[in-house]
């Protein structure tokens, strides 16, 4: 018989989390976060810390097999893509109402073009930017945009996350060299893009007209209010206002039951941990034929006559009769091993 | 009489995970649990909802990449080894729980649930599609279709052709698949683009799915909010938008249901509990430890885990539905009077959600839909073709573009950590659609072909949105990456080898033996 304990983890896990950009994990997540030394960073040239939202929490959870980022697997990872396509093009994409992201490359060609059309030191004294333009509302030929400004970007960078603030605006960028002069020598115009509202329109349909209080509180129905919406400030006010103002805050809010759970109980706390669990292994051997049982219960033996079995160990006594018989059933043998168990 | 319908949409999605070029391969697990965890608990649920005449209509996406693994003979096979091996595994474990009861029973569990699988896998001579397939021609449920791989619309807008392309393939997929057209799709993560909905008139979809401020910030101001759908300007085609109240009750882990201190906790799991020589077999061939599936703690409330009790789970479960229902009752008739018309609930969720990462979550969809039919009047369960249906009228406006994701928008799909995607996948975008151009004509020799068609399937694959959203959620990303880079790879060398006119065919063999999907592509879509 051999008695075996082991701790169940291998290690001290820790959490690592990245400076720069707050880490927010809640419910489950943060579990998560503890159980598989997970970890949740968030980079992003925009000024926003990535969260989770439960549906972001269920989706990840279908592609977690409890295994470590690290883990080694034997497959090799494929070659890298091309750094470029020899393209000289800027493509405008949006993000959210309040930002957009744009990606370029600008090819050898265009900038020895560039260079034997400026001469080397007015190229190399120019300002690499992009032009924002608002294009609302207009076909955009270059000249006719209600403003634009400009973003001054390394040579290096190839891409960009722009805020325009607009939500509502339709906008187009050109990447190209400002000189010290003050022109503008356009190397690529992007396609347009039209940043979505933040907040309901103001344009209402004669045939379906709304009243602006009713309006504002089916607006806040679908919103199920708390949830961290898309809804600009001034609306999300208004909205509030609406519902508890009026006769009637939207009914199936009541929301029962469900524990609120003690937020962050683990923030703070310190990490270290140890499980200690015990196993016990009994094992033994008899003729191939026999017929065994362990506690009353029948057992296979193998075809050796050899058997092993393994229980969770807890604290007290166990009694572990183990009765042989043989083929013919004359032959029978008992030996009984009496384990305690107690922890300190 | 009804005052108003419920409408539960569940989006039933996973990326493509194939690799017969290995014995045992990790991310192939996504499937298989789901197998388990869900499709067959909610295939179950609902063969019990028909043998005991009640009524009921749900709505599932079940996307192409979906369907054609559960097609698969490769996949299947290896579902029942995963499954025969699980079944082993809650054998040894109701062994080893002799002096445990708590565990032991809860082990008995386990190898019950996992027999009742591999039954009704073995029953559908292995494919669930039919399943889920019976169910729609009963009437009961119907199926919509999604993205062929899930692409993310709003960044495909710069090259349509791609949108069309996986409006087009999964379209034709869903009819060999299912034997209709469908008539609906579930955007891939809910994500619209203003303009998208003629693509989708195109390919003869009818109606989609938008979160809230899809229709909320849409234009007009559409009169019923998200309580009736409404339809596109210009197309007609009908838009339906979730309601996040009930949403909100089911998602969130904090004042939804399935973060109950009763429900069974889902990182406590044997494979990495237990010790390594006794789990061994059970886990990855390389030692590395994953989950198994058994676990046998409650989420408790404190890091000092109580064994999981099923029946205390199963009573929470039913009062969380009767919970549900009590609210959308009343949710519904307070809408009733104040729009003066029967409100549409639209509340959609990832049907992972029910038993993979919420246990009991089948167990809720069961009492829910029974108390429905039996306990009340003022709701009725209903899939958005009956609505449509029965209200053909509705207000015409401009939805706004919008996502289900991380702040409603792109974000998820667009940050620091994925947005070196766009550059390649726009490029492959644009050159698959000079290739459909170029080769238009009907004088191409099969090796071409072969190889045109080959090339819009690793565009697709490498479009899949799940990568994206993998790289922005910093969790496997070792895998994402190497997919996204795989696919982008054999694209390009196809493209260059098509218009040098030099294809390798024991390559070309090669990735269509690995990235079989879609069979009957035609590159043309992309167009």
């Amino acid at each position: 018989m051999k008695k075996r304990l082991k701790t169940l983890k291998e290690g001290i896990k820790k959490i690592i989390s990245r400076s720069t950009t707050k880490i927010l994990t809640k419910g489950r997540s943060a579990r998560k976060a503890v159980k598989s030394g997970f970890v949740r960073k968030a980079v992003s040239k925009a000024p926003v810390g990535v969260v989770s939202t439960p549906e972001a929490t269920v989706k990840e959870s279908k592609f977690y097999t409890g295994v470590q980022q690290q883990a080694k697997r034997s497959y090799e990872m494929p070659r890298d893509l091309p750094g470029g396509y020899g393209d000289c093009r800027i493509v405008l994409q949006v993000r959210d109402p309040w930002w957009n992201h744009t990606y370029w490359e600008v090819n050898e060609s265009t900038i020895n073009r560039l260079k034997s059309e400026l001469g080397d030191s007015l190229y190399y004294n120019a300002k690499r930017v992009l032009r924002v333009y608002d294009v609302s509302h207009v076909v955009f030929d270059g000249t006719n945009a209600h403003r634009y400004f400009d973003i001054e970007v390394s040579e290096h960078a190839t891409n960009w996350y722009i805020e325009t603030a607009g939500p509502g605006r339709s906008w187009c960028v050109d990447i190209g060299l400002k000189l010290p002069d003050g022109r503008f020598i356009l190397i690529a115009r992007s396609n347009t893009v039209y940043s979505p509202l933040d907040g309901p329109s103001w344009i209402t349909d004669e045939e379906w007209m709304v009243p602006e209080e009713m309006f504002a509180r089916l607006y806040g129905m679908g919103f199920g209010l708390g949830k961290s919406s898309p809804v600009g400030k001034a609306w999300q006010e208004r909205i509030k206002k609406a519902l508890f103002s009026g006769i009637l805050a939207s009914p199936g809010m009541s929301s029962m039951s469900s524990p609120v759970r003690a937020p962050g109980g683990m923030a703070g706390a310190r990490k270290f941990w140890l499980v200690v669990n015990t196993e016990l292994i009994v094992y033994g051997a008899t003729e191939p034929d026999a017929k065994v049982t362990v506690q009353g219960k029948d057992i296979k033996l193998k075809p050796d006559g050899t058997f092993s079995l393994r229980f969770f160990l807890p604290d007290g006594k166990q009694v572990i009769p183990v009765h042989a018989t043989s083929a013919d059933g004359i032959d029978e043998r008992e030996i009984t091993p009496i384990v305690t168990k107690e922890t300190k | 009489m009804n005052k108003g319908y419920l409408c539960l949409v569940l989006h039933t999605h996973l990326p493509y995970v194939r690799h017969p070029e290995f014995e045992d391969f990790l991310e192939e697990d996504w499937l298989y649990e789901a197998i388990t965890e869900t499709y067959i608990p909610l295939i179950n649920m609902m063969e019990r909802l028909v043998a005991d005449g009640v009524d009921f209509r749900l709505t599932f996406s079940l996307t192409p990449t979906l369907i054609t693994m559960l097609e698969d003979p490769l996949l299947q096979e290896r579902y029942l080894k995963h499954i025969n091996k699980l079944i082993e595994l809650a054998h040894r474990e109701i062994e080893r729980t002799s002096w445990q009861h708590d565990f032991q029973s809860l082990a008995v569990m386990y190898l019950n649930s996992f027999c009742k699988a591999r039954d009704t896998f073995e029953k559908y001579n292995r494919n669930l599609v039919t399943a889920f397939k019976n169910m729609q021609d009963m009437g009961k449920i119907e199926i919509i279709t999604c993205g062929a791989t899930h692409g993310f619309f709003p960044l495909m807008d710069v090259c349509k052709e791609s949108v069309r392309a996986q409006l087009k393939v999964a379209v034709s997929h869903y009819e060999a698949a299912l034997g209709r057209k469908p008539q609906g799709i579930w955007l891939p993560e809910c994500g619209y683009h203003p303009g998208h909905d003629e693509l989708l008139k195109e390919s003869g979809i009818r109606f989609f799915f938008t979160d809230s401020h899809g229709v909320l910030h849409g234009s007009p101001r559409p009169k019923y909010g998200v309580f009736a759908p409404v339809y596109c300007r210009g197309t007609g085609v009908a838009c339906f938008a979730r309601d996040l109240e009930s949403s909100k009750q089911v998602w969130s882990s904090i004042e939804g249901y399935p973060g109950d201190y009763c429900y069974r906790e889902f990182y406590r799991d044997i494979g990495f509990d237990l010790d390594f020589d006794y789990i061994k077999p059970y886990i990855h061939p390389d030692g590395i430890r994953i989950n198994t599936g058994i676990k046998y703690y409650r989420i408790t409330g404190s890091e000092d885990k109580k064994p999981y009790d099923m029946n205390l789970a199963r009573e929470t479960a039913a009062s969380h539905a009767g919970n549900f229902m009590f609210n959308r009752e009343k949710q519904v008739e307070y809408l009733a009077d104040f729009m003066g018309k029967k409100p549409i609930i639209v509340s959609p969720y990832d049907a992972e959600l029910f038993g993979h990462w919420w246990y009991e979550g089948p167990m809720w969809l069961e009492f829910l839909i029974r108390k429905i039919h039996f306990d009340q009047k003022s709701i009725k369960m209903i899939t958005p073709s009956e609505y449509l249906y029965e209200n053909p009228r509705n207000q015409v406006i401009t939805p706004s573009l919008s996502s289900w994701g991380y702040k409603g928008y792109a974000e998820m799909w667009l940050q620091g950590t994925n947005d070196w995607l766009y550059r390649h996948l726009h490029k492959g975008s644009e050159r698959m659609t000079e290739l459909a151009k170029s080769y238009s004509h009907n004088h191409i020799d099969d090796l071409t072909r072969r190889a045109l068609n080959q090339a819009l399937r690793e565009l697709l694959l490498a479009q899949s949105s799940d990568w994206a959203f993998i790289l922005g959620s910093g969790t496997h990303t070792d895998y994402a990456v190497r997919r996204t880079k795989e696919h982008l790879l054999r694209f390009t060398r196809l493209y260059d080898e098509i218009k040098a006119n030099s294809v390798d065919e024991s390559w070309l063999s090669e990735i269509e033996y690995k990235d079989k999907i879609f069979p009957n592509i035609d590159y043309r879509v992309h167009q």
